[in-house]
């Protein structure tokens, strides 16, 4: 095996982690964690500013085909996520830049790749994901919200939910019933549209901790041009596997955590408790050792996904362990770190809190990744039934 | 970067593969359990035609001269199987001779061991059971040209059937890791008995006590009082080719449940197709997966001469877990089968307590990252 960046490689990263470093200098101060980009105007405001910085740079297109405007390699993508991790920046839209774009390149028509794939690299449009209902929630596959073909267009009914940033996003990509008679799985498609169409409908969904990541979206016959159909009409369940198959090496959480480990790791060198650093009390080594173990594992097994994807391989059961570990190891995060503040561990970002209020952030947020893009459970089910070959549930 | 096995490595997985199949079944590791050795002799010498116990031995002393990520993925074949007696011992405290012995001790010793001819073990952990320098308290006082050793040693491999021990010994008053000096012992000198310990993996692991030993002064192993470094050194290589064994051997397992929860039939249907069972078998996969490589950038590191102490101690405080944790997911979906001696599970799980405390702890090797990471 071989474990190191190639030459070019280490620049770009070099290159990379300067860009990002001085971007965090621009963060607002409000901003705690990736969910503080659908939160408030300052930090869309923000997140935009970012993905102009690395649009220009070309770093929205890393990995796509030159002739759709593509730059870089998989690992430069990979570095990138890297950086934004470890900064905890946003600038780059994970449903445009992470999910659509890689599924269009594999699934779309070339007019829909001339049309999207520009936008998407400059961060002119920024998209959501317009797939969960109140019904169909793991089980997609049950959604009850209808497309009706009318000549070139779709009449579009029903409600969607758990839109992480809608009330911002420019565009969105869904999945309705287009066929109700015909069989499950090829009933389906898959359709991008603007979400300033009329009877279109955001309401915001209050976090635990009271901030807006998700939404509501009610769809009352709203217009849908047939151009924006990816792949075939009523095979979108092909499309949504083929995005599902672009979940990422989860790069990014995993440098959140290498970042959070140095400043749990500062945090305890620095905070004397009964005259003595707490850094010095074998039962917080201990604790921080474990954790700091598990973030090598993961973040090595990261590597191992993103080694994959850039062979073109796809890597789907260590892409879900990745997932798995990761976010159980942020919500591992927020209990050790709410504990080793002591009574500060639940204050809220402010002039009283420790850490920036990253521990009481994380406390909660940690459910957003253990929940969304499959929940954990999903995940191991996954693992389970296309990894290990175990009779699937009925 | 490239995280995948090489071809060459695939080959030598699948060679170490067949033979340990042909030559060492179950059956055969349960007999080695309840003999007398602990080892068969006649398999030992057949691993030395093979040069499993030169692969990391220097061509010019009749070695294989392989990498150490060579000699941790072929490691990682002997744990899937299970392979009883001191092999991984013997390489292991190889290095200490190829890293630090002057050329007549290697001379002496390296082809021997090499060539099947030589079980060489370490007399290190005592009575205390400490893992640190603090932990070493045999005496070792100068006399003439000699130096005369007394005390006793605790959990030495193979220390009745061995026939050469490196011994860690205190030459100077102290309990620091200065005044630690390396022997290198005749096992069957005067003045040694060795004697079994009942323990949990039945590995003929034993106390050697020393009375009035005398060891010539040109059978020191590196410089006398400096012996420490070249401890750790071993306790560094030593963590990862373990966890690499500890790796093969979780691997075993959760092979071996994947296959009985696709064959049990319960309530009319594989027991693998519950989800209470999916998912704890999920869950060994992820442990698996996480595990893998944070063991081979451990082992890379170490191939390639950087830095590796903070990746070592990193990947045997994890593996350790994920080994004991792997095993008893694995006797728990097993059922009662499972908790049987006839069965091969608990043999694995036996084992991951045993290679649990091999070359230090998990919090032993925890405290160390604490170290690493930059906890003051």
């Amino acid at each position: 095996m071989d474990f190191r960046l190639t030459e070019e490689q280490v620049a770009r990263r070099k290159e990379i982690y300067k860009v990002c470093e001085e971007l965090e200098k621009k963060k607002p101060k409000s901003y705690v964690g990736f969910e503080s980009q659908f939160d408030n105007q300052d930090g869309w405001d923000f997140h935009r500013y970012c993905a102009k910085e690395f649009a220009k740079r070309g770093w929205l297109a890393l990995g796509w085909p030159e002739e759709y405007g593509g730059t870089g390699t998989m690992m430069d993508k990979v570095l990138l996520a890297e950086a934004r991790g470890y900064y905890d920046l946003p600038g780059s839209d994970i449903f445009g830049v992470s999910m659509l774009a890689p599924t269009l390149l594999a699934a779309g028509s070339e007019d829909i790749k001339r049309e999207f794939l520009p936008k998407i690299a400059s961060a002119e449009i920024m998209f959501c994901e317009l797939w969960s209902e109140p019904n169909a929630g793991s089980d997609l596959a049950g959604m009850t919200s209808s497309a009706v073909r009318k000549g070139d267009e779709f009449i579009v009914n029903g409600q969607k939910t758990w839109n992480t940033g809608a009330h911002f996003a420019d565009w969105g990509f869904g999945v309705y019933k287009s066929d109700p008679a015909a069989r499950k799985h090829h009933n389906l498609t898959f359709i991008l549209n603007d979400m300033k169409d009329k009877g279109v409908t955001v309401r915001g969904i209050p976090y635990m901790n009271g901030s807006h990541v998700y939404n509501e979206v009610y769809l009352d016959d709203v217009h849908m041009s047939a151009k924006y159909i990816v792949g075939q009409e009523n095979e979108g369940w092909a499309v949504v596997n083929v995005l599902a198959g672009f979940e990422r090496s989860n790069m990014d959480m995993v440098y959140g955590l290498v970042k959070a480990q140095e400043e749990l790791v500062n945090f305890c060198n620095e905070t004397k408790r009964n005259g003595k650093p707490l850094s010095q009390d074998p039962l917080i080594r201990n604790r921080i050792a474990e954790f700091a173990c598990s973030i090598e594992a993961v973040r090595t097994l990261a590597y191992r996904v993103a080694d994959q994807q850039n062979r073109n391989e796809m890597g789907l059961m260590d892409a879900a362990s990745v997932k798995v570990f990761a976010s159980e190891l942020l919500e591992k995060f927020g209990q050790i770190a709410t504990d080793l503040l002591g009574p500060h561990g639940q204050v809220k970002h402010s002039k009283w809190a420790k850490l920036n209020g990253s521990a009481e952030y994380n406390y909660q947020a940690c459910f957003v990744p253990i929940v969304s893009m499959g929940t954990n459970e999903i995940q191991r089910n996954i693992i389970a039934w296309y990894g290990l070959g175990l009779p699937r549930m009925k | 970067m490239d995280l995948r096995y090489s071809e060459q490595q695939e080959i030598l997985k699948k060679s170490a593969k067949d033979f340990l199949t042909k030559e060492c079944p179950k059956a055969k590791v349960r007999e080695l359990e309840q003999d007398a050795k602990g080892y068969d002799p006649a398999l030992w010498q057949k691993m030395g035609e093979l040069g499993w116990l030169g692969f990391n031995i220097p061509e010019d002393y009749e070695g294989m001269g392989y990498s150490f990520e060579d000699l941790t993925m072929h490691i990682e074949e002997v744990g899937k199987n299970i392979l009883p007696g001191p092999y991984i011992s013997t390489v292991v405290n190889t290095f200490a001779i190829v890293e630090a012995g002057t050329d007549e001790q290697k001379k002496d010793l390296l082809p021997k061991i090499s060539n099947g001819n030589c079980i060489l073990t370490l007399a290190w952990l005592e009575e205390n059971g400490l893992f640190d320098a603090s932990g070493i308290t045999l005496k070792a006082a100068q006399k003439g040209n000699d130096y005369v050793l007394n005390g006793a040693k605790l959990f030495v491999d193979g220390g009745h059937v061995a026939h050469n021990m490196i011994v860690v010994a205190r030459t100077k008053d102290g309990a620091g890791e200065d005044g630690i000096t390396l022997f290198l012992v005749d096992a069957k000198a005067a003045g040694i008995k060795a004697e079994v310990i009942p323990t949990i993996a039945q590995d003929h692991l034993c106390e050697v006590v020393f009375k009035d030993v005398a060891v010539s002064a040109k059978n020191v192993l590196g410089k006398v009082d400096k012996g420490w470094a070249i401890l750790q050194m071993l306790i560094r290589k030593g963590s990862i080719l373990k966890s690499a064994e500890s790796f093969g051997g979780l691997q075993a397992v959760f092979e071996m449940t994947v296959a009985y929860a696709k064959e049990r039939i319960q309530y009319d249907r594989p027991i693998g197709a519950f989800q209470a069972l999916q998912h704890k078998m999920s869950d060994m996969w992820i442990a698996l997966g996480t595990s893998k490589f944070l063991l081979y950038e451990a082992a890379w590191k170490e191939s390639e001469g950087e830095p590796s102490a903070k990746e070592a101690s990193m990947t045997k405080a994890y593996i350790n877990e994920a080994y004991k944790l792997i095993t008893a997911l694995g006797v728990k979906l097993h059922g009662g089968i499972g908790t049987s001696s006839d069965h091969d599970v608990p043999l694995y799980y036996r084992r991951a307590k045993a290679a649990d405390t091999a070359y230090g702890s998990t919090d032993y090797h925890r405290e160390l990252v604490a170290r690493h990471i930059g906890m003051k």
